[in-house]
């Protein structure tokens, strides 16, 4: 609201309607060309005449030389009159947005306008729902209407997406009905979306990726009979990235909090971090794990290949080498292994291709002491925790990484 | 590896274990645990250089197994290493009072 009034001061030639303050851009924002002529009433009956430059369903933008604020009424038809209140700080000179109070009908009041009352200043809006509920048998169309707008209003997805398309499917062929035109669609894959939708009679949804990688399209196929569709596409390419970033935010927030609780000790790392964890220093040993039998083997192979230690901490990398190798058996089918040394740190790395640690149990399945998320004692972790000194995790659908540090310097043991 | 040794005498069944105890030998104590009987089972470590906690988690099941029968499971002589690790994960309480980690009478 503020920004409506800071731009009313910095570009007082513009036109409030294409600010988007002030009658906020979305799905059911319109403008009505030419404006609709409608007459202002006041308390006194005195009368102001107005246009409606832009509106949605709670909300007029009008050129009209009525005081504001103040509050009028607008009447639309003989049984149908709208209350509004002007908002001083929504607009400029004669043009301001005019709040929706209230809607008298013949069946009652309500406090925003109807479909039928939207689409009667609209004019062509609302084509998209009409559209999508026409073939549907008569006693659901209402209701369908209904909520499809409800849904439309409220989603808060389609409003940060600001770019949709619907299109109608028949016979084979695409017919454009609404929103944003030149949204660049893989087509070849809406089609086989949509006969899907048809052949199976039910919606259908998919995510696409455009062949390019760019763009991300979200794609609904809705039937409506045997040979035809309404295809709801949005690009939340946007979305996604967000989506992504917040991930990353919350990994972030992750990585400081378990830094932090394990005294400094336990390392949330990215692939890239990761790389260089694995490679530092030079390797004494490596091997895979495809069952049990593997693991006493890896455990043999890596005592050979390790310098002489004290049996206190040889017994202590051993064991997280177990835990790591049954860990990711257990959750990934199997993995890989080595152990390198960099000066007097001897580095146990194991890696697994398996679908990875959730964010939401990546602290307890670290933390907490016997939490298993395939139950069992899973106490594997709280073992590795305390014989490591550092210990690197990197983890995402496309598998797990973990690297564990053990100081060999003498003195050095715990 | 690992290698058990069954002992029954007067009620009490002695398992004696050599070698690893872990995810790939569990199986074998499991099996000769299934076909113990008594009522008192006690579980010697001495000769078990490496406990994972596959290991201990089955130590615990037959623990608490033998505990619902209404009998007792004990753990005798573990290696310091592996007393250690029981520790950590609050295993000790298995251990029959009357030894201390290597065997030694406390």
């Amino acid at each position: 609201m503020r920004r409506c009034l800071e731009c009313a001061k910095k570009e007082p030639d513009r036109p409030c309607v294409e600010c988007q303050y002030f009658v906020q851009l979305s799905p059911l924002r319109r403008v009505p060309s030419p404006p609709v002529r409608v007459l202002l009433e006041d308390e006194h009956g005195r009368q102001y005449p107005a246009r409606i430059l832009v509106l949605n369903t709670t909300e007029f933008g009008l050129e009209t030389e009525a005081p504001v604020p103040g509050r009028y009424v607008i009447r639309l038809q003989e049984n149908l009159w709208v209350e509004v209140a002007g908002v001083p700080f929504k607009g400029k000179n004669n043009v301001h947005v005019f709040d929706i109070l209230c809607v008298h009908r013949k069946q009652g009041t309500a406090r925003r306008l109807s479909r039928e009352e939207y689409q009667l200043l609209a004019g062509s809006a609302g084509e998209l729902i009409q559209e999508i509920s026409r073939h549907l048998p008569e006693h659901l169309q209402d209701l369908v209407r209904e909520k499809l707008l409800a849904e439309v209003e409220k989603s808060e997805l389609i409003n940060a997406l600001r770019v949709g398309k619907v299109m109608k499917y028949e016979g084979g062929r695409f017919r454009y009905l609404s929103g944003q035109a030149d949204l660049d669609l893989p087509m070849e894959e809406a089609e086989k979306l949509m006969r899907q939708a048809i052949r199976q009679a039910e919606h259908r949804r998919e995510v696409i990726i455009s062949a390019d990688g760019q763009k991300v399209f979200d794609l609904h196929g809705v039937p409506f009979d045997h040979r035809s569709g309404g295809l709801l596409a949005f690009d939340i390419t946007e979305v996604i990235e967000k989506e992504r970033k917040m991930h990353q935010q919350e990994m972030q927030a992750y990585r400081e909090a378990i830094a932090a609780v394990t005294g400094g000790r336990l390392y949330l790392v990215n692939s890239g971090e990761m790389e260089k964890v694995i490679s530092e220093g030079t390797e004494l040993a490596r091997g895979e794990v495809r069952q049990t039998h593997d693991i006493p083997e890896a455990r043999r192979a890596m005592r050979e290949a390790l310098p002489v230690l004290d049996s206190r901490r040889q017994h202590a990398i051993a064991l997280c080498l177990t835990e790591a190798l049954a860990n990711a058996l257990k959750h990934a089918g199997g993995g890989c292994w080595q152990a390198r040394q960099s000066g007097d740190i001897v580095r146990i790395i194991v890696q697994d291709r398996g679908p990875g640690i959730k964010t939401s149990e990546l602290a307890r399945a670290t933390l907490m002491q016997h939490y298993s998320t395939k139950n069992s004692l899973g106490c594997g972790f709280t073992l590795m925790l305390y014989y490591a000194d550092h210990l690197y995790l990197n983890t995402g659908p496309s598998g797990t990484a973990l690297a564990l540090d053990f100081g060999i310097k003498t003195g050095q043991d715990q | 590896m690992l290698k058990v040794d069954v002992y029954v005498d007067r009620g009490v069944c002695r398992l004696v274990l050599n070698g690893e105890l872990d995810v790939e030998t569990v199986a074998q104590l499991q099996e000769v645990v299934g076909k113990v009987g008594e009522h008192t089972l006690e579980v010697d470590l001495s000769g078990v250089s490496f406990v994972d906690s596959t290991g201990l988690k089955s130590l615990l099941d037959i623990s608490n197994d033998w505990r619902q029968k209404g009998g007792q499971m004990l753990i005798l002589r573990p290696q310091p290493d592996v007393a250690e690790v029981m520790r950590l994960v609050g295993l000790d309480r298995l251990l029959a009072q009357n030894t201390a980690p290597g065997g030694e009478e406390r």
